[in-house]
């Protein structure tokens, strides 16, 4: 979850926000600067009226587990939302991409005082939205530390957030945590219980943490509270369990099982948030990319060879290949080899307007393309 | 959190290091074939090609142009006509990729305009080489090498340079990435990149015609009747009878209903595709879930049906489901229970026409002579089946008879009438089951009682 991009201190060099240039345009190229000077005041009288239609003008962003993944590149978007005046960056070590609003916290979760930390930090910081991403992305070995920081860390934060009334809270979940079960309906809509088996702790600690989502929001009616549970997030330059299951040589599948996988642009992903932080959207909603593609055909897609393994034999197998620290993940996410778990994102898009710019297969291949300069190391990418 | 990343950043430097001097030779990237040229990077440097044309960038403007007004409006109303608007652009946007001319209104269709800022494109930074500010948004993570990598293969993939030497031909055959590329695009062969939501696969499906017509015309050799209550468009349920042991009847089902229906068989083969609901036990077994799904099977559940319909497709259910395959020879056509109705609750609330379907000759294919349940648990299959041959001959026990079949099409059953809150209605569902039952009933009592031989027919 964690990407350590880059070593240099806290706060980057000042010219990252003039490189980035006006990013909304994917081709930046030298013939169309001029225009873009032009379009600069247009955009920013159109922000102009929004904000005097009656939102706050500043509002203040808090994000926990902001050197993740998806918080470094939240951050990063809201540094340049003239609407947000404040960042907040909760987490263990600083987001690279923080610029002058951000305010940079370190709170260890798996301390018994951050609760109190929070809390003084959240009122402190007058917190109007709370984004809580401090989940761990892939599962780890370290379960007692992945327990107090999901589980227990999302309990410390939202009696921080009732304590400091934060108006909205914002948390990623996924949709793994459904379950892969063959009597899976083939779209999951967000009623179904999160029948994932929590004898694995990747799978328990996130279910304990919707559960606590789920007291809060009952605890504090007032509060708006967004779960947005994406689909495995892939793309080319996220890093987790999916992309490195994809980027094996050698990719093991269960022997004539081929069920049907979904994923979800990081870009997609980032979007969602951004969108849940723009605009009030209480509820949960399945954050996934259209299209499914059977999982024979996404390893053919991504160049690699699949391996077929006899499920009874697999099993085995993969614990001891996670306990030798050789596989991405426990032998419980084998089941997503076998049988179906994909969400059902109809509500995202029609409630909160979320629109996936990446069907699942250009997910698949822009993960591929980049993997591809990565396999002949020709991408230079810093760890991950 | 802590103790994975430091791990890793400790495992990942020596590589970060090792990647500097294979960067350093940029010719190696460009002898290297076009990066399997997928659709999408063609396209990708079809758009680096455009926007030298100063035709093009002008049209591109305009877009642009047309799309800050969007922007604009959009945010000045409210979120309603925002999604409006979306829905335009999007639409927009899908013919523009259809025809591949100018794939520049990506923007609009993310519903924040400021999305794209947030990761690197690839393309972008092709596009940006030439710039004297390199735009690669460093957000997420330097991309270093990238701006003197991607441009060159981007080059490849339009004009794909002939290696230089005999050593960099050589090189690139030694190179495990190379066949790993060509293993990809080959092994996609006999299948789609793109299938529906339930997993129809238009090109496996192609693959496996000349079989299933096979079977349906020389080895089954189906007889069809009344095709013609089947309506050519629009939401139906085919209600069928379920026997022989292996659901081979879905399959013949479905091709009956692509072969028959349009210009009235003769091969042409342009009817409706069918989508029929299976039992869950097949998604439990091993190689019959994914070929099954592959061919346009569904699981049955209450959802999927929904779902189905919701788009106007022709289903067929087995109302009686793991019953009715696994039912005694002695049992043979004579129709089990209809679950709770569920098919019924389903077509009242949707408004669905039934058209019930009588299919005779799969109860011989595998006679069943008794079932041995005590094994089931292990194997994962409901019951395990003893037929003349099964377990005598091993799997090849398992190859059908080649018996005579017959499908009959009854009379389609208009529920429209009672509207969808008589869902709820139990007796009302329980009746209608029952006359559905009774019409099938019917119609296979006459079908059977009319044939001479279980071979001929």
């Amino acid at each position: 979850m964690v990407l350590p991009k880059r070593k240099s201190a806290f706060p980057p060099p000042p010219d990252r926000r003039t490189t980035d240039g006006d990013g909304a345009s994917p081709r930046g190229s030298a013939a169309e600067l001029p225009q873009e000077a032009s379009r600069e005041p247009s955009r920013d009288l159109a922000r102009g009226s929004r904000d005097a239609l009656g939102k706050a003008p500043g509002r203040v962003v808090t994000v926990t587990g902001a050197a993740s993944f998806l918080g470094t590149n939240l951050v990063g978007l809201l540094e340049e939302d003239p609407r947000v005046s404040r960042i907040v960056a909760i987490d263990i070590k600083p987001p690279q991409t923080a610029q002058r609003k951000t305010r940079y916290y370190e709170v260890d979760f798996t301390q018994p005082t951050a609760e109190a930390r929070l809390s003084e930090i959240f009122a402190a910081e007058r917190t109007d939205t709370l984004v809580h991403l401090a989940f761990l992305a892939s599962p780890s070995h370290g379960i007692a530390v992945a327990h107090e920081l999901e589980s227990v860390g999302t309990r410390h934060v939202l009696v921080a957030a009732r304590h400091a009334h934060v108006r909205k809270v914002v948390m990623w979940s996924q949709t793994v945590l459904y379950g892969a079960t063959p009597s899976n309906p083939n779209f999951l809509t967000e009623k179904h219980p999160l029948l994932a088996p929590t004898s694995e702790p990747f799978y328990a600690d996130k279910i304990e943490a919707e559960a606590e989502m789920a007291r809060f929001a009952q605890k504090a009616p007032g509060a708006i509270v967004t779960v947005l549970r994406t689909a495995p997030i892939l793309g080319p330059t996220i890093h987790n369990y999916v992309t490195r299951y994809l980027s094996r040589k050698l990719v093991p599948t269960m022997m004539g099982f081929d069920p049907l996988v979904q994923f979800v642009h990081e870009i997609d992903a980032i979007a969602a948030f951004k969108l849940a932080i723009d605009r009030d959207h209480a509820g949960v909603f399945n954050i996934v990319a259209d299209g499914v593609l059977p999982l024979s055909t996404v390893i053919k897609l991504a160049g690699r060879f699949a391996v077929p393994v006899p499920h009874p034999l697999a099993q085995t197998f993969g614990a001891a290949m996670w306990l030798a620290h050789m596989s991405e993940a426990p032998p419980s996410f084998m089941t997503h080899l076998r049988f179906l778990c994909v969400a059902d994102g109809e509500k995202a898009k029609e409630r909160m307007g979320f629109r996936p710019a990446y069907t699942t297969r250009e997910a698949v291949l822009d993960f591929t393309s980049a993997q591809r300069l990565r396999d002949v190391k020709l991408l230079q990418e810093t760890p991950a | 959190m802590t103790t994975r990343s430091k791990k890793t950043t400790a495992s990942a430097k020596p590589r970060a290091r090792a990647s500097k001097p294979a960067a350093s030779k940029p010719k190696v990237a460009e002898a290297a074939p076009a990066p399997a040229a997928t659709k999408r990077e063609a396209k990708r440097a079809r758009r680096a090609d455009l926007a030298a044309e100063p035709a093009v960038v002008a049209q591109i403007r305009e877009l642009e142009a047309q799309l800050d007004r969007l922007i604009d409006e959009a945010s000045r109303h409210d979120l309603s006509s925002l999604d409006a608007e979306d829905d335009e652009t999007s639409h927009e946007e899908a013919e523009f990729d259809a025809e591949a001319t100018l794939p520049v209104a990506q923007v609009p269709h993310r519903a924040t305009p400021v999305a794209p800022k947030a990761a690197v494109q690839p393309e972008a930074v092709a596009a940006a080489a030439p710039a004297p500010a390199p735009a690669s948004a460093s957000m997420i993570g330097s991309f270093g090498d990238t701006q003197v990598s991607l441009p060159s293969a981007h080059g490849s993939a339009a004009v794909p340079p002939a290696p230089e030497s005999v050593f960099d031909t050589a090189r690139e055959l030694l190179s495990s990435d190379f066949y790993l590329r060509k293993w990809g695009r080959l092994a996609m062969r006999g299948r789609s990149e793109e299938v529906d939501d339930f997993g129809f696969d238009p090109i496996y499906d192609a693959k496996l015609k000349p079989m299933l017509d096979f079977l349906y015309t020389k080895y089954f050799r189906v007889e069809t009747y009344g095709i013609g209550s089947v309506p050519t468009s629009g939401r139906c349920v085919l209600v069928a009878n379920h026997s022989g042991t292996l659901p081979l009847d879905g399959v013949m089902l479905k091709t009956a209903v692509k072969r028959e229906q349009g210009d009235g068989g003769a091969g042409g083969a342009n009817g409706r595709d069918v989508r029929w609901l299976t039992e869950d036990f097949i998604y439990h077994m091993p190689f019959l879930g994914g070929a099954m799904n592959r061919l346009g099977a569904v699981r049955a559940c209450q959802e999927n049906a929904e779902r189905l319909l919701a788009k106007e497709s022709l289903v067929a259910v087995f109302p009686e489901g793991v019953k009715g395959i696994g039912k005694l020879f002695s049992d043979r056509y004579r129709l089990q229970r209809f679950g709770r109705g569920g098919f019924i609750k389903l077509c009242l609330r949707t408004g669905t026409p039934i058209v019930p379907v009588a299919v005779m000759g799969a109860e011989e294919t595998n006679p069943l002579l008794f079932k041995i349940e005590h094994l089931s648990k292990a194997l994962g299959v409901p019951y395990v089946p003893v037929t003349p041959t099964f377990p005598l001959l091993g799997p090849l026990g398992l190859l059908p008879a080649p018996t005579k079949w017959r499908i009959q099409f009854g009379e389609p059953l208009d529920l429209s009438a009672h509207g969808p809150e008589a869902a709820d209605d139990e007796i009302l569902v329980g009746k209608l089951a029952e006359r559905v039952r009774a019409a099938i009933q019917g119609m296979l009592d006459r079908v059977v009682g009319s044939r001479k031989s279980v071979f001929f027919g």
